[in-house]
């Protein structure tokens, strides 16, 4: 544990140890790529750019996946005529904002709760940068299957109201897979009930009454999220 | 693992080998350095020296060489190094001899490290093949004028200088102190 | 003054986990010792900034804790090695020592130095590349001693750093600490009592959430003259508070 000359033969009025890190300094470095350093720039940030862009959601093989099924998607409602983008949206951003957060997925969880760069912080900026990404997605596979535009918008307040629910229950129970089953579940509950009532699956998404629902669902999520992880923390 | 290995390794970019290479070699460059230059700035053209070998040890023919294949890097970045900071470099005008006109104090400085170096090699003053090589080549003196000063036969005289020669010549391909000899 | 902290209390439902600290420490290695259940890491983790007291007040580095700014300001100046750090697999040494040093802030230029210099300081300078998931369990723990000091901080927290070193490595982390606690206030909880005894210049005892016995090295061994069962004169001193502290 003493460094490059643990005999201590380095000659005496030049630093080598110093030498060696300058260069180490060098060899070592990691050189973000150019999407890292634009991200750090708008962050203001560098290590929250790093730690978004090490989220599992938002990895590239989780894009590739999420992209691939909203394309499945466009194919079926192209196929079908039910509105699948729209249907599988809410689920889809669901699942990967509850892995956006901490103890299950994250093994140095612990450690980033006493982060400059708040665990909060974090979580935050993955959630929305999830969010964005899976509306983009979901609204250019809407445009490719050309349904009306009514339903291509219609999943994003359902798609709040999941992604919260997911998130929040990932939270409480400290385990995101709980979380995403929860989100998804009741989502693919509330899909099924519509169409025991009014007779097709997209009743889930049209249906205006439901809209204050939701809403209530997101906003009730959303405290509870900052709450439980409030800075520092109040519960183990 | 012999330098030539650890060459290659770093050209493979194994960073640990070059880890190797500088725990081994940076302390007798040091000294080399040391001879020219100020401690901050010896630290700087070895933290310079190392991340050029780095870079370019691809470019190492394997021979048994690595030694010399160091120091010309590190000389040139004591080049560069001085070139950047001036002539205002004190240590250095006064270790430039009178009368080399025009020529780079840089230059001029690593040309007697070097020197400096092989020398050292022969021995000390007053081992015979330095006499005989000193006599001979510096003073420039007929083989029959050092024979006398020397209190030796001729013959004696010429197989000391070609003794020296040949230390010189494996001392200067190596680049590195031989053992028994040098700093 | 580092730590100042004034009957700290911390209750998770009905369990007390650390029951009325108090203690003030500055630069210098502190040990803290104590049985498993004794309050340790938890106290730890209040000192990390990571969980709030209940009660008591607390102030780190000359702020509080609980306001934002200043919260943010200690962190940038805190090193915090868990008990159980999860690692990245597929980070290298050096991409682990990197992100942690910018999660905390660290200006970015100044990173690749830091970076360098805390991964040779505990001896991983020829496994700086090397995959995390190929480690041993004492080079990921001194991975992690890494991250911890690679800001250079004023409060150093470290819960059980010696787990998986062999004697030597204890031996140059002893040192490291000293040189460490010069400038810093280290705070090192283990339930190895040997492990402190060279390196600490004071020790705290917890026990079932208090704080037992508070001091230097000496004066916990001269309390285990004639008293204590131990090996050793330290740990002799540890078993006489403990069985006083029980009765």
């Amino acid at each position: 544990m003493s460094g490059i000359w643990p005999d201590g033969v380095a000659p005496a009025d030049v630093d080598l140890e110093r030498v060696w890190t300058g260069v180490a300094a060098q060899v070592w470095r990691r050189n973000p790529r150019l999407p890292e350093r634009l991200l750090a720039r708008l962050l203001r940030s560098p290590g929250l750019a790093r730690a978004l862009l090490t989220t599992p959601s938002l990895l590239v093989p989780w894009l590739i996946a999420s992209t691939v099924v909203f394309a499945a998607g466009a194919l079926a409602t192209i196929g079908t005529g039910t509105p699948w983008v729209a249907l599988l949206a809410p689920a889809i951003a669901g699942a990967g904002i509850a892995y956006a957060y901490g103890p299950g997925v994250d093994p140095a969880y612990e450690l980033s709760m006493s982060m400059a760069v708040s665990d909060r912080m974090v979580l935050l900026a993955r959630v929305l940068a999830i969010f964005v990404i899976d509306t983009a997605l979901g609204l250019a596979a809407s445009a490719f299957s050309a349904t009306a535009a009514g339903v291509a918008f219609g999943w994003l307040i359902p798609m709040t109201a999941v992604s919260g629910l997911a998130l929040a229950v990932a939270v409480v129970t400290r385990s995101p897979n709980v979380g995403v089953a929860a989100g998804t579940g009741a989502w693919a509950m509330t899909v099924l009930s519509g169409q025991a009532a009014f007779g097709h699956l997209a009743a889930a998404l049209n249906d205006h009454w439901l809209y204050l629902p939701y809403l209530v669902v997101a906003a009730g999520s959303a405290a509870l999220v900052l709450i439980r992880t409030a800075q520092p923390r109040r519960s183990a | 693992m012999d330098d030539d290995q650890l060459i290659a390794r770093v050209a493979d970019g194994d960073d640990s080998a070059l880890r190797e290479l500088f725990r081994r070699n940076a302390p007798w460059l040091t000294v080399r350095l040391r001879a020219m230059l100020p401690a901050a700035d010896v630290e700087d053209v070895l933290q310079e020296t190392f991340l050029a070998a780095w870079r370019g040890a691809g470019g190492y023919r394997p021979g048994g060489a690595g030694g010399g294949w160091l120091w010309g890097i590190a000389r040139r970045q004591a080049a560069l190094h001085i070139r950047r900071r001036g002539p205002a470099t004190s240590e250095l005008t006064h270790a430039a001899p009178a009368g080399q006109g025009g020529r780079d104090p840089a230059e001029i400085a690593l040309a007697r490290v070097d020197l400096a170096a092989a020398m050292a090699v022969l021995g000390p003053a007053d081992s015979p093949e330095r006499g005989a090589w000193r006599l001979l080549y510096l003073e420039d003196r007929p083989v029959a004028e050092v024979a006398r000063l020397m209190g030796v036969p001729a013959g004696t005289v010429k197989s000391r200088a070609h003794r020296a020669r040949r230390l010189l010549r494996a001392a200067l391909q190596d680049g590195r102190p031989a053992a028994g000899g040098g700093r | 003054m580092n730590i100042e902290i004034n009957d700290l209390t911390r209750r998770f439902g009905r369990t007390t986990a650390v029951a009325g600290v108090s203690l003030r420490a500055g630069p210098g290695v502190f040990g803290l010792l104590g049985p498993n259940g004794a309050g340790k890491t938890t106290l730890l983790r209040t000192l990390a900034t990571v969980i709030q007291p209940t009660s008591g007040t607390i102030r780190l580095l000359g702020r509080d804790p609980g306001q934002y700014g200043p919260r943010r300001e200690i962190r940038r100046r805190l090193g915090y090695l868990p008990q159980a750090l999860g690692y990245y697999p597929g980070f290298t040494v050096a991409e682990f020592v990197e992100y942690f040093a910018l999660l905390k802030e660290m200006p970015a230029a100044a990173v690749p130095r830091a970076v360098a210099a805390a991964i040779e300081r505990v001896g991983l300078g020829d496994r700086a590349r090397s995959r995390l998931r190929t480690l041993s369990g004492g080079m990921l723990r001194r991975a992690g001693i890494a991250q911890a000091i690679v800001n250079e901080p004023e409060l150093l927290l470290l819960d059980e750093p010696t787990a998986g070193l062999d004697p030597e490595q204890r031996v140059e982390f002893r040192t490291l600490l000293r040189d460490l606690g010069q400038r810093a206030t280290v705070v090192v909880s283990t339930h190895l009592v040997e492990d402190v005894g060279a390196a600490c210049t004071e020790v705290a005892l917890m026990n079932g959430g208090c704080l037992v016995f508070h001091g230097t090295t000496a004066e916990l061994t001269a309390l285990g003259e004639g008293h204590g069962v131990g090996d050793a004169p330290l740990e002799r001193g540890y078993s006489a508070v403990l069985t006083a502290a029980r009765a």
